[in-house]
């Protein structure tokens, strides 16, 4: 028998506020500036945590531990779910050749474990953009199968150089500003979060309606521009949810200003709500794409906005993409939301949708 | 009733990879990272043709992740004077392995790849539970669990697949039961091999998946 799956507790920690409710509030405020990252000659701008720590190792365990004080007493043997596209390879990075790698891949996760105080169950995520609902859809899985009473989902994603240099290779990254479904968006804007998601089976004020993976494989760097395997993997999710695409107040997009990922979505957003469109949110113009870490940002970041009703502008959208034909909020809203869609769609062919509803 | 299909393990020297590749799909695959060959190679193995457009979902783990590609980049960053190539990158990006075997399996919906944190220790009781639930549930008909791992000195695969439907000369049937039966095996790498000596011999009809991390329920095998 399936139970219900709630999320009792959020925590959250980026470039825009140590807290989810001073991410929202942040957020609210129209709060989009973020720092730089230097790449050889090339600058580019970049969400950094607000940590001076130089040491990496050092700088990642003072944010974790952040995180760990946001969410309070936990039971150590609660199991723990990391997502991360990276893990520690900026530790590596900065101790230099030769690199010492470990001899399993996330090693990382058990030290995130202990600074957490987690002694229990630790599996591991990596499917780039979508590492951290997949590590939430692992861990609802099992909660609502009875396997287990509750969970901690943390998705990390902390400076490197390689991540950088890899988009910045590909010529994906923007220049100047992540400007979502906008005409002039010219690429995406990386940043760093370390978010955490606890999941429960005892009844919160956030159900998980519908949680659903899904592949592209049109190509390696991105999603077939028709938006369909989007589209078909939103249709399962409300399959799933029992609900009609009507039902959906508002979606939180994956839209970080790609030229060719965004397109894709709006083709997909197209085919599913046609012209009953729901409220449109892009968090990346003030968090960054997160990458590994984004899902669990962006869903503890919305939560928080949903819980105020205050629902935030999308910065960086202005000028309409007649090929795209969507309109992000460009006004802050104090519209009660009762059911929420978040959209990702990653690097590599990744695909999800999560359907929040409140309870009760 | 979750029924298995098939039970492999593979092995190759890093040069063989590319042969069993081509023998594969009869051509080769251009600009596939090791894990990606080595995943391709197991699922079509696994999977006759007239299954592979089934809805599939894929749930894999690595030790060793792709840390040969990963040295290579890390070189590059950190001592090279330009970027790095993009496929070097997009090598170390293991997520990228389900994106170009879908084109060969076209039924496959989803993949979730798990990087291990620890040697010699698995996740395969993590990965047949939630293939056991979501087969379960409808979400797929068939699920494809593996341990795909890249050294220099060689690639090994091991596998499992399960499916809803029955099939014909199914070994074993599993289940998500409260308790251990007597005899067990631990959640190692090479689960899969141990899986198959059982079933090729005769000691009792079940057989459980002993995981030093506890939950509820235990997955068991029993012999068809």
């Amino acid at each position: 028998m399936m139970r219900p799956v709630f999320i009792a507790k959020t925590a959250l920690f980026c470039a825009r506020g140590d807290s989810p409710t001073a991410v929202a509030s942040a957020l609210w405020n129209g709060e989009c500036s973020a720092g730089q990252r230097k790449l050889g000659e090339r600058a580019f701008p970049y969400f950094g945590l607000p940590l001076d720590e130089a040491d990496w190792m050092v700088r990642s365990e003072k944010a974790v531990r952040q995180i760990a004080g946001q969410l309070g007493q936990l039971q150590p043997e609660t199991p723990l779910f990391v997502a991360s596209s990276s893990f520690q390879i900026g530790h590596f990075e900065q101790l230099g050749a030769p690199f010492d790698l470990p001899l399993a891949a996330a090693s990382f996760s058990r030290q995130i474990g202990e600074w957490m105080g987690l002694s229990g169950a630790c599996y591991s995520f990596s499917n780039a953009c979508t590492s951290g609902f997949s590590a939430l859809d692992a861990a609802r899985s099992l909660i609502a199968a009875g396997l287990i009473d509750d969970a901690i989902v943390l998705g990390v994603e902390l400076a490197n150089d390689s991540t950088l240099a890899g988009f910045a290779a590909m010529e994906l990254l923007s220049r100047t500003a992540g400007r979502p479904f906008d005409a002039r968006r010219d690429g995406l804007v990386l940043g760093e979060a370390v978010a955490t998601v606890y999941l429960s089976a005892k009844p919160a004020t956030w159900r998980i309606a519908g949680l659903r993976t899904g592949l592209d494989g049109f190509s390696t760097t991105g999603p077939n521009p028709d938006g369909s395997r989007i589209a078909d993997v939103t249709v399962d999710c409300l399959k799933e949810a029992n609900l009609k695409s009507a039902d959906i107040e508002l979606i939180k997009l994956q839209a970080a200003g790609s030229p060719g990922t965004d397109l894709a979505e709006a083709n997909a957003l197209r085919s599913v709500f046609g012209q009953n469109m729901p409220l449109l949110l892009s968090l990346k113009p003030g968090l960054g794409h997160t990458l590994g870490a984004s899902g669990l940002a962006e869903l503890a970041a919305l939560l928080a906005c949903l819980e105020a009703d205050k629902i935030p502008a999308t910065a960086g959208f202005s000028k309409v993409d007649p090929e795209i034909a969507l309109f992000p909020m460009v006004e802050r809203s104090t519209e009660h939301i009762e059911r929420a869609l978040l959209n990702l769609v990653g690097f590599g062919g990744g695909l999800a949708s999560l359907i929040v509803e409140r309870h009760g | 009733m979750i029924r298995l299909t098939a039970v492999l393990s593979q092995s190759f020297a890093p040069v063989e990879l590319p042969a069993a590749v081509r023998a594969a799909l009869g051509k080769p695959l251009r600009r596939a990272a090791p894990l990606t060959q080595l995943a391709l190679v197991g699922a079509l193995a696994c999977l006759p043709a007239e299954r592979r457009a089934l809805p599939t979902a894929l749930l894999w783990q690595s030790t060793s992740g792709p840390r040969l590609e990963t040295l290579t980049l890390l070189d590059e960053v950190c001592s090279g004077g330009a970027e790095p190539m993009p496929y070097d990158f997009l090598a170390t990006q293991p997520a990228i392995a389900a994106a170009q075997i879908q084109n060969f399996l076209p039924g496959l919906q989803t993949a979730m790849h798990l990087p291990l944190d620890s040697q010699g220790v698995a996740n395969w009781s993590l990965l047949l539970s939630l293939a056991i639930i979501w087969l379960n549930e409808g979400r797929c008909a068939q699920v494809l669990c593996a341990q795909l791992d890249h050294a220099a000195a060689a690639a090994c695969a091991h596998w499992l697949a399960l499916s809803r439907a029955p099939i014909e000369n199914s070994p074993a049937c599993l289940h998500l039961v409260d308790g251990a039966s007597n005899i067990s095996r631990p959640d190692t790498p090479d689960f899969p091999a141990r899986l198959a000596e059982w079933l090729a011999g005769h000691d009792g009809p079940t057989l459980s998946l002993h995981s030093p991390v506890a939950m509820k329920l235990t997955v068991e095998f029993t012999r068809l």
